[in-house]
């Protein structure tokens, strides 16, 4: 093939196709994020434009577009309009890696150390956050970007560290053959249930979603890091926040949930059943794909529907006391049952027990870790803490946008 | 044709931007300057086909250390004032040990460089990273985990020592340093 298109026509045509899915998805979350919330909280929700209020997609981003852009003249120039571009571009490029349907046709870029490539570019997003933080001049901001800054690289840590169970499991870094792994086999979610639980909350975490909204916790940060961002530029901070909801989804779905498939033990919609539908049977796949990934952002406003926000030392206790332990014993217990299985030469009929042991272990450690954790800390700490003044709780919560 | 070109490209920034960390007065540029060479390092290992190596180098460097740098930046509030030197030895020492240093690297990196590409498939997946580390140069692995180790032991020693005699918490975050003194001073 010609360089040229190889390196430069092709990748842009995979960049536009990964822009306009996640933009779609992204669109159609807002709406449906703001419907759900307020059938949760016994309230309507925007209901006025269009059949159900569905054109407040569309008024949304035109009223955004038309807001004056205002920056402060204080602010660091430069710095402050890369800020908000800044997380926009990982969230698309780690779209184009992940595949959303049987190969090759739907996935869409095939790399052999994909899932390393998608935890490096979402562990730079974070810079968009810190930096229009610091650019805005402004010590709520600051505020913002520092917390966000903190509470991202304590959860990218468990982060990590989850998906190393998965990783030995099925022996790969393509999401291809870990989808292909697990058609064979049950779901990660069973035998790495622990792992599993700990991506979901760290993938809370990093996307700056409702119990870890620190950074923007509007009742002591203003609006934290986007205080001074209006009109389009703050638009894209909300996009960020939604595409990477909408990639850790679908990170989540491919490790955890067997992404395209729908098999248990190699039984029921596999990759090699879709394969002899064709092209239907892709758009199958994909369907499949993006239900589940639906059913994860449901997750996620429920989560926003039901927790309060953690203080910032409860975040990082959670972050470092619990989950990063519970990663580490995870991966041991993994290694140690993988090992046996390897010694004792366990062929793929009696795998099922192995996979069977670490789900019921899983279950057992995570109960015994969640009431450990929800039980409350000693009275001793809470006496010891210095007294703060009583929170205000504001009766109207303001969705944003 | 097309890999020179990405490596000249690349190589020129990772340059340009490694000149910026230390020439630019402002702090947060230079972290900035300094994310922005790591990125263009990782794109040479890329080249090198050692993606593995790549992917290691954006996640540790650029997602987390810098990420550090630029909090503890941001926190202690750097400003950028040029300050006239006061103490000419010590420039004097500095700028001495690193143009020695500057032309001993570039002798021994004229002296030990391979010029040609090595026979074969070029192994840098996790696997074959993992085995060397694991047996090959395990002491030398433990010896640096041990380092760490102290160097964590030690800066939880010296915070822990800060705050614990003034507000009687092992613990605090280090969120609001200043402001938290105040109030419980």
């Amino acid at each position: 093939m010609n360089p040229w298109m190889h390196y430069l026509l092709w990748p842009c045509i995979k960049f536009a196709i990964a822009i306009t899915i996640v933009l779609t998805v992204v669109a159609g979350m807002t709406w449906i994020e703001r419907r759900l919330l307020g059938l949760m909280q016994a309230r309507l929700g925007p209901n006025r434009v269009g059949p159900q209020g569905l054109f407040q997609i569309i008024a949304d981003p035109i009223k955004l577009l038309m807001k004056e852009d205002i920056m402060p003249s204080a602010a660091e120039k430069v710095v402050y309009v890369l800020g908000p571009m800044i997380p926009l571009l990982p969230a698309f490029l780690v779209f184009c890696l992940i595949p959303f349907g049987p190969p090759p046709a739907f996935a869409v870029t095939r790399v052999n150390v994909g899932l390393l490539l998608i935890v490096a570019l979402t562990s730079t997003s974070v810079y968009g956050i810190i930096l229009g933080g610091w650019a805005s001049n402004n010590k709520y901001s600051l505020m913002g970007g520092l917390r966000s800054a903190a509470q991202m690289v304590s959860y990218e840590v468990p982060f990590g560290l989850s998906i190393v169970g998965v990783l030995m499991l099925c022996g790969s870094f393509d999401l291809v053959k870990i989808i292909e792994y697990q058609e064979r086999h049950v779901w990660n979610l069973f035998p790495q249930l622990v792992a599993a639980f700990i991506f979901f909350v760290s993938m809370n975490a990093e996307s700056n979603r409702t119990p870890f909204d620190l950074p923007e916790a509007e009742s002591e940060l203003v609006a934290g890091y986007h205080t001074e961002y209006s009109g389009m530029k703050f638009a894209f901070y909300m996009l960020s926040e939604y595409a990477s909801m909408l990639v850790n989804s679908c990170l989540m779905t491919s490790l955890f949930l067997g992404g395209w498939t729908l098999s248990v033990g190699g039984y029921g919609v596999t990759t090699a059943a879709l394969r002899s539908m064709g092209l239907l049977g892709g758009v199958i796949g994909a369907a499949i794909f993006f239900g589940k990934v639906m059913t994860l952002m449901l997750v996620y406003v429920w989560f926003r529907a039901t927790f309060p926000r953690f203080r910032f030392d409860q975040l990082m206790d959670l972050g470092w006391k619990w989950m990063i332990p519970l990663a580490l014993a995870n991966i041991f217990v993994t290694g140690i049952l993988i090992l046996a299985a390897g010694t004792l030469k366990i062929g793929a009929d009696t795998y099922w027990y192995g996979e069977l042991a670490l789900s019921i272990v899983g279950a057992a450690v995570l109960a015994f870790t969640l009431f450990l954790i929800t039980r409350g800390r000693p009275a001793a700490t809470v006496a010891a803490r210095p007294t703060e003044p009583p929170k205000v709780i504001h009766a109207s919560r303001v969705s944003e946008a | 044709m097309f890999e020179y070109l990405v490596f000249f490209v690349f190589a020129a920034m990772a340059i340009i931007f490694a000149l910026v960390v230390i020439l630019h007065r402002n702090p947060v540029v230079g972290a900035l300057s300094l994310v922005v060479s790591f990125f263009s390092l990782a794109v040479m290992y890329v080249l090198l086909e050692a993606p593995f190596l790549a992917a290691l180098q954006v996640i540790v460097y650029a997602g987390a250390i810098m990420v550090l740098f630029l909090f503890v930046i941001m926190l202690l509030n750097l400003q950028h004032r040029h300050e006239p030197s006061t103490r000419p030895v010590q420039q004097f020492l500095g700028y001495t040990g690193a143009a020695a240093f500057l032309i001993t690297i570039v002798y021994y990196i004229g002296k030990y460089a391979v010029y040609t590409m090595p026979a074969g498939p070029f192994h840098a997946d996790a696997r074959s990273i993992g085995l060397a580390l694991f047996q090959a140069y395990v002491f030398p692995f433990e010896m640096v985990s041990i380092l760490l180790l102290a160097a964590i032991v030690g800066a939880l020693l010296l915070s822990g020592r800060a705050i614990g005699h003034r507000t009687g918490i092992g613990t605090e975050t280090t969120e609001e340093p200043a402001g938290k003194a105040e109030v419980s001073r």
